[in-house]
C-alpha cells in the first residue's frame, strides 16, 4: 500500500498531538529521571551542592549490601511467584475451557482476586496471616492457640505469605491469557491425536503445550514485569521487614526517594527498574517473536 | 503552565480534507479521547487558584488549611476546632486528614510542601522532623511570634524538639514518652514491686509466666513495638539508653552503636525479649497491635506511650481495666531509665499566604485551656509545665505526678535534616539482629555506625 505524499503529510501532522503527549507525559519525565539519577541531591538540604556525579549512584546501588539484599529478595520473589502463577494459570484455563454445567459462574469466580484492589487484598493477607485471630493458623492449628505462627514475623514465612498472596491474586490472569491461546488452538488437530491413539497427557504434552507457547510466554512476559515491580503488599503487609527480608526492589526505591528524600540515588533505583523490565521485555518480545515467525514458516 | 497538547489538540480539530477526514475517524477518536484528560492536566491548577482568591476577600470568613492526621479521638478535635471557631469568627480551619501513621503521614505532607503547594497553612511535626523541615525551607521560623518568656512554659524538651539552628520551628502539642505498663494485679499476687532493671523484668516476668501457664497458657511476659519501622528505633534506643549506650557519640558527631554497652543492650532484648519474653510475634507489632494483646491480659509488661493509659483502663477496649499499672521503663544493672521523647509539634509552612491566622490558631490550640481540654478529654500529656500542677488535669489524670520526671529527661532521637535516613539505617540494622538470632551484632551494628557516619557528615553542622 502506497500512500500519496499529500495524505502522508496530513498523516504526520496528526500524529503530532499523539506524539506530543507521549513526549511530555512519558518521555520528558524519564529522560528527567534519568539526569536527576546522576547527581547528588537531597530534599533536606537544599544547600548542598547539587554536583554531578557520573555514575556513583549506580555504583552505590550494586556495592551497597542493603541493596544487594533488595535485588536477591526481588529475584527470588519473581523466578518464585511467577513460575506458580504460570503452572497454576495453566491449570486454571484448562479447567474453564471445558465445557461443563456452571462454567459462566467458575470462570467468574476465578477472576475474583484479581478483581479485588490490590490494597484490599493485602491487607486482607495481613490479617490472614495475623498471630492471633488469622485465619491461617485457624486453617493449620484450629482451636490450638498455643501453637500459633505469627506468620510475618520469620524472614521466610514472611517471604513465603508474600509469594502466596501474589500467587493467590494473580494466578487467575495468568489463567486468562492462557485460555485465550487455548482457545485458537485448532479443535481438529485435538481430534487427531486422538484418533490416532494418543491419550490425554499425550494429547496434553505433544499437542496442546506446544501450540500453547505464545500464550504462555505472553504471560510470562506480564506476570515477570509485574512481579518485578511489585509495591503495594510489601507496603501493606511487612514495610520491607522483619530484617529487609522482604524489601523487594521497588519497595526500596520508594523509600530512598520519598521517605528519606534522597533524589537522586532513589532516582537511580527507579531508573534501574525501569531498565530491568525494558530488558526483560524486549528479551521476552524477542522470543515470542520468534516462535511466532517459526510457526508463520511452518 | 505550558499547554501545548492543548495547542496542538485545537489545531487537529480545524477541518480538513473530507477524504482524510473520513479515513482518519478512528484517529480522531482517540485524541478526542484524550483531550478531556489533557485539558484537565491543563486546568486543574489554575481552579484551585481561583478557589483561594475567592476566600481572600477580607468580609467573609478567612479560611486556615490544616493538614493534620486521622486522630484516636475526632469527638475531642472537633470540639476544640468549635471553640477556635467560636472565639475567632473570623477564621474558619479546614481539616485535610491524612493517615495516623507517622510515616504515611510524612510522606502526603512532604510530597505537598515539595509542591510549595499554597493551599497548606499549618501542620504537625513529628519530634522527628522539625531540623528536616527547617532544612528544606518548609516550616516558617517562628522566633517572632514564640518569644522567649512564652517558650520558658514548655518543658524543655520539647523546646529542643521545636529548636533548628538556634530557631524555633515548631510549638509542642503534648509531649510523648515511652513507659512500663503492668498487670497491678499480677504483681501484686506474686509480691512483686514494678521492676527498676531489665533483668529484674525478666525475673518477675519469668516467675509469673511459670506461676500461670496452667491458667494462662497465652500469657506472655512483654509486649512491645519491634516490626521494621520508626516504632522500633523508639523501642531500641530506649534499651540502647537505659544501659548506659547511646546513639551518638557525646559530641553528637559520629555513630555509636558498637560501643559494648549499645550492643549489650541489644543482644538482651534478642535473647530475652524477643526469643522469649515478647516471642516473635511482637516482630510484626507496631503500637496498636502491641497494646491489643497487653488489653485482652495477654502480657504482664508493656511499654507504650501515654495514650495507652486510657485504652488500657476503659472497659469497653479493655479486660484489664483497673488492673493496670504504670511506671517509668527499667534500666540496665549500670544506667538509667530512659524514655524515648515523642509527642507532635505544630509547624507554619513556608509558603503559607497567612502566617499570622496560622499563628492564632497555634497560640490558641497549644494554650492552657486548650492544653486541659487535650488532657482531661483525650488524656494527651501536656506540653506546658504548669499544667501539671492543674487540679483539674490531676483529677482526670492522677499518674501525671509520676511522669512529669520521665517527661522532663525524655531523650530525643537525633535532631538532623537527614534523620529519615538514619532512621531507615537503624530500622534495618534493628530488625537484622532481631529477626535473624544468627547475625553477629557487633559486626551489624559497625556497618550500621559506618553508613549512619556517611550520611552524617552529609549535615555535619546540623545537630545543635
Amino acid at each position: 500500500m502506497t500512500a500519496h505524499p499529500a495524505d502522508r503529510a496530513t498523516a504526520r501532522i496528526m500524529v503530532c498531538p499523539a506524539l506530543l503527549f507521549v513526549a511530555v507525559f512519558a518521555l520528558y519525565p524519564a529522560m528527567d529521571s534519568l539526569v536527576l539519577s546522576l547527581h547528588r541531591l537531597y530534599v533536606s538540604l537544599p544547600g548542598l551542592e547539587s554536583s554531578f556525579i557520573g555514575f556513583d549512584n549506580y555504583a552505590e546501588l550494586f556495592r551497597d549490601p542493603a541493596a544487594r539484599q533488595t535485588f536477591i529478595v526481588t529475584l527470588g520473589f519473581v523466578v518464585l511467584s511467577t513460575a506458580l502463577e504460570l503452572l497454576l494459570g495453566t491449570g486454571i484455563a484448562l479447567v474453564i475451557h471445558e465445557r461443563f454445567t456452571g462454567r459462566g459462574g467458575v470462570r467468574a469466580a476465578v477472576l475474583i482476586p484479581w478483581a479485588i484492589p490490590a490494597v484490599v487484598a493485602s491487607q486482607m493477607w495481613r490479617f490472614l496471616a495475623n498471630d492471633q485471630y488469622g485465619a491461617l493458623n485457624l486453617m493449620f492449628f484450629g482451636d490450638r492457640t498455643d501453637a500459633y505462627v505469627p506468620w510475618l514475623a520469620d524472614p521466610w514465612t514472611a517471604f513465603g505469605v508474600l509469594v502466596a498472596a501474589d500467587v493467590w491474586k494473580t494466578s487467575s490472569f495468568a489463567g486468562l491469557l492462557i485460555l485465550a491461546g487455548l482457545q485458537s488452538i485448532p479443535e481438529e488437530t485435538c481430534d487427531a491425536a486422538r484418533i490416532d491413539g494418543a491419550g490425554a497427557w499425550q494429547r496434553f504434552r505433544h499437542i496442546t503445550l506446544p501450540l500453547l507457547k505464545p500464550a504462555l510466554l505472553a504471560a510470562l512476559l506480564f506476570r515477570t514485569i509485574d512481579a518485578f515491580r511489585m509495591f503495594d503488599l510489601v507496603f501493606v503487609m511487612t514495610q520491607g521487614g522483619p530484617g529487609d527480608a522482604t524489601q523487594v526492589i521497588q519497595f526500596y526505591g520508594y523509600k530512598t526517594l520519598f521517605v528519606e528524600g534522597r533524589v537522586g540515588y532513589g532516582t537511580a533505583v527507579s531508573v534501574t527498574v525501569f531498565a530491568a523490565t525494558l530488558l526483560l521485555s524486549l528479551a521476552y518480545l524477542r522470543a515470542v517473536g520468534s516462535t511466532l515467525l517459526s510457526r508463520a514458516s511452518t | 503552565m505550558v499547554c501545548p497538547e492543548l495547542r496542538g489538540g485545537r489545531a487537529f480539530s480545524r477541518p480538513c480534507p473530507s477524504s482524510v477526514r473520513h479515513r482518519l475517524r478512528l484517529r480522531h477518536s482517540t485524541v478526542a479521547l484524550l483531550l478531556p484528560v489533557v485539558v484537565c492536566c491543563v486546568l486543574a491548577p489554575s481552579a484551585g487558584q481561583a478557589r483561594d482568591t475567592d476566600t481572600a476577600i477580607d468580609t467573609a470568613p478567612r479560611t486556615l488549611r490544616f493538614v493534620t492526621w486521622k486522630a484516636d479521638r475526632p469527638g475531642v478535635w472537633d470540639d476544640a476546632i468549635r471553640q477556635f471557631e467560636r472565639a475567632y469568627p473570623h477564621l474558619r480551619v479546614q481539616r485535610d486528614l491524612a493517615p495516623h501513621s507517622s510515616t504515611a503521614y510524612h510522606d502526603l505532607l512532604t510530597q505537598k510542601l515539595k509542591n510549595r503547594d499554597a493551599s497548606v497553612d499549618l501542620f504537625l511535626m513529628d519530634v522527628i522532623w522539625p531540623a528536616e523541615f527547617a532544612s528544606a525551607g518548609w516550616a516558617l521560623p517562628l522566633d517572632e511570634y514564640f518569644l522567649p518568656r512564652e517558650r520558658e512554659k514548655f518543658l524543655p524538651a520539647t523546646m529542643a524538639a521545636g529548636r533548628y539552628r538556634r530557631r524555633m520551628y515548631g510549638v509542642p502539642s503534648r509531649i510523648d514518652g515511652g513507659m512500663l505498663y503492668y498487670r497491678k494485679d499480677l504483681l501484686d499476687k506474686y509480691g512483686f514491686a514494678p521492676p527498676d532493671t531489665w533483668d529484674e523484668l525478666a525475673r518477675q516476668a519469668r516467675t509469673i509466666l511459670t506461676g500461670e501457664r496452667a491458667a494462662h497458657p497465652l500469657l506472655r511476659g512483654y509486649s512491645g513495638q519491634f516490626k521494621q519501622y520508626e516504632g522500633l528505633v523508639c523501642d531500641m534506643l530506649e534499651f540502647v539508653g537505659s544501659h548506659n549506650g547511646s546513639l551518638l557519640t557525646a559530641d553528637g558527631a559520629r555513630s555509636n552503636l558498637a560501643a559494648p554497652a549499645s550492643t549489650r543492650a541489644v543482644r538482651f532484648v534478642r535473647e530475652q525479649i524477643i526469643r522469649e519474653l515478647a516471642t516473635p510475634s511482637a516482630l510484626t507489632y507496631q503500637e496498636p497491635e502491641s497494646l491489643a494483646v497487653f488489653a485482652q491480659g495477654h502480657a504482664v509488661f508493656h511499654r507504650n506511650w501515654p495514650y495507652a493509659w486510657g485504652v488500657a483502663n476503659n472497659p469497653r477496649h479493655s479486660r484489664i481495666a483497673g488492673a493496670v499499672g504504670v511506671a517509668p521503663l527499667p534500666h540496665g544493672a549500670r544506667g538509667k531509665s530512659v524514655s524515648a521523647l515523642g509527642g507532635w509539634l505544630y509547624g507554619i509552612s513556608a509558603y503559607s499566604r497567612r502566617p499570622d491566622d496560622a499563628w492564632t490558631f497555634i497560640a490558641f490550640m497549644t494554650g492552657p485551656e486548650m492544653q486541659k481540654h487535650f488532657a482531661i478529654h483525650a488524656s494527651l500529656a501536656p506540653s506546658r509545665i504548669a499544667l501539671y500542677a492543674d487540679p483539674e488535669v490531676l483529677r482526670a489524670n492522677p499518674q501525671y505526678t509520676d511522669w512529669l520526671p520521665v517527661f522532663r529527661t525524655a531523650r530525643a532521637r537525633p535532631r538532623t535534616p537527614v534523620y529519615p535516613i538514619v532512621s531507615h539505617i537503624l530500622q534495618r540494622y534493628f530488625s537484622r539482629v532481631l529477626a535473624f538470632p544468627g547475625t553477629d551484632i557487633v559486626e551489624e551494628a559497625r556497618e550500621a555506625d559506618r553508613r549512619i557516619n556517611k550520611v552524617l557528615a552529609l549535615a555535619p553542622d546540623a545537630n545543635f
